[in-house]
């Protein structure tokens, strides 16, 4: 599937198409996400006393450099 | 109708983190580096840390709080004054440095131990690829890189890395992944290199390379998936929150308004690459400055600051147009005003780049890989 070139939402539709397409592609991506989780699993990222430079998952936004996804410093 | 994305509407009064500058001198001239005053030695005095510091236990309270010591080369400050920097913050407080790594010896690491400073080191793949970082005088920098980044795999401190791609197409990106495997850091970013502060190259690319870039990243990822990897991670948080229905969770209620603590005690918001330009309509970008109003009170009326109030104006219009938003919260400051010279547009060549090219390329990956019935 190309890039969605259609960018502003048409009003005639209820799920506009990243939506869409993420829905499309269900079955590879809940594989894929799977996977992600054990792997996160493995890198023990569930806590963040344990030193790493990796911190806790559910500090996501919270890491910064590296994890800030909204205008984070680079 | 679609619905509208819920987060990232104004600013939020409490930052997670600070990025402070502790000196504007770098000792690599990379090619592509944003950062204007690099080659001057302007360093932060104590004061400025102070002063930060008594605003940021406030801000500690309320949850983890984090300050990230940038530059310029922050280790270029040297450990006394560093150390002397950072003494005004208490035990509540995670100290992160963002390094070149070229200066790290054995007295780094230790006082890296000494004082738990998480490090990220910035180093763009295997030797040859490291064409653009280079000292002053010209010369490559990847062997002195190499030689910091032992030495803390020599200590065991853990560390992350950021990787600067400047032609992302199909066949780079497995050799990335496969270099950074081998390097040993726990987290990698991939940054694909953006105009932006004095580095006005040109930043577009096909889309179709872009996102095949992603799209063989994740796959390189999958086949050994021991790094946390932002890019993925991100990308597969954000399709997993779309299949539950519950996406519009995701982002942020409002900005993080990131302070950057310049050498001298400005604060520039939102955007760190901003700091230190100046513009006839907007000024020089800065909110305030910690050595005269507390950070928090300057944070508290952020969005007076004009340019400011039209980047507001700017997420609004992203919210409303572009059927991304939900995964990317709006273009970055700094990419629409070094793309556009104003805040108020949306689309930038880094949103195609990064969000939505990325979010693509995954989306690709999965739809070639999809289970196969037995």
């Amino acid at each position: 599937m190309p890039e969605i070139t259609n960018r502003r939402p048409s009003d005639a539709v209820e799920v506009d198409p990243v939506t869409a397409r993420v829905h499309d592609t269900k079955a590879g991506l809940a594989a894929l996400i799977e996977e992600a989780e054990v792997a996160r699993g493995k890198r023990a990222e569930s806590t963040s006393e344990d030193g790493s430079a990796v911190c806790a998952w559910n500090h996501f936004e919270n890491i910064p450099t590296f994890y800030n996804w909204n205008n984070r410093p680079r | 109708m679609i619905r509208e994305w819920s987060g990232m509407r104004g600013i939020a009064a409490v930052p997670t983190y600070v990025v402070m500058q502790p000196t504007t001198l770098c000792n690599l001239d990379c090619s592509y580096c944003y950062l204007p005053f690099r080659a001057a030695d302007k360093r932060m005095p104590v004061e400025v840390a102070a002063a930060v510091a008594s605003s940021v236990g406030a801000f500690a309270r309320a949850g983890r709080f984090s300050v990230v010591w940038h530059g310029g080369e922050p280790l270029a400050a040297g450990r006394e004054h560093l150390g002397a920097l950072l003494a005004p913050f208490g035990g509540s407080v995670e100290h992160h440095v963002q390094t070149n790594a070229t200066l790290i010896d054995d007295a780094w690491c230790e006082f890296f131990a000494e004082h738990d400073v998480r490090v990220s080191v910035s180093v763009d793949g295997p030797e040859a690829r490291n064409g653009e970082r280079v000292t002053r005088g010209g010369k490559p920098a990847y062997d002195r890189i190499a030689r910091g980044i032992e030495a803390l795999r020599r200590h065991g401190i853990p560390f992350s890395a950021l990787c600067v791609v400047g032609d992302p197409r199909p066949g780079v990106a497995a050799e990335l992944y496969s270099y950074f495997l081998e390097l040993g850091c726990e987290v990698l970013g991939i940054n694909v290199e953006e105009r932006e502060g004095v580095n006005t190259r040109d930043n577009r690319h096909a889309a179709a390379d872009v996102t095949a870039f992603w799209a063989e990243l994740v796959g390189a990822w999958r086949r050994d998936p021991r790094i946390h990897l932002r890019e993925v991670e991100w990308s597969l948080r954000y399709a997993g929150a779309v299949l539950d229905g519950t996406a519009d969770d995701l982002l942020p209620r409002r900005l993080d308004p990131i302070p950057t603590v310049a050498h001298d005690g400005s604060v520039v918001l939102l955007s760190p690459e901003l700091a230190g330009f100046h513009d006839p309509r907007y000024g020089d970008f800065t909110s305030g400055n910690v050595l005269t109003t507390p950070l928090g009170e300057i944070l508290a009326t952020a969005a007076d600051t004009p340019w400011i109030a039209e980047f507001l104006r700017g997420v609004q219009a992203c919210r409303e147009a572009c059927p991304y938003f939900g995964f990317c919260g709006g273009a970055h400051a700094a990419n629409r005003y070094f793309e556009h010279g104003r805040f108020d547009m949306t689309e930038t060549d880094h949103c195609r780049n990064s969000k939505i090219r990325l979010l693509e390329g995954v989306l690709d990956h999965a739809r070639d890989h999809q289970p196969t019935a037995v």
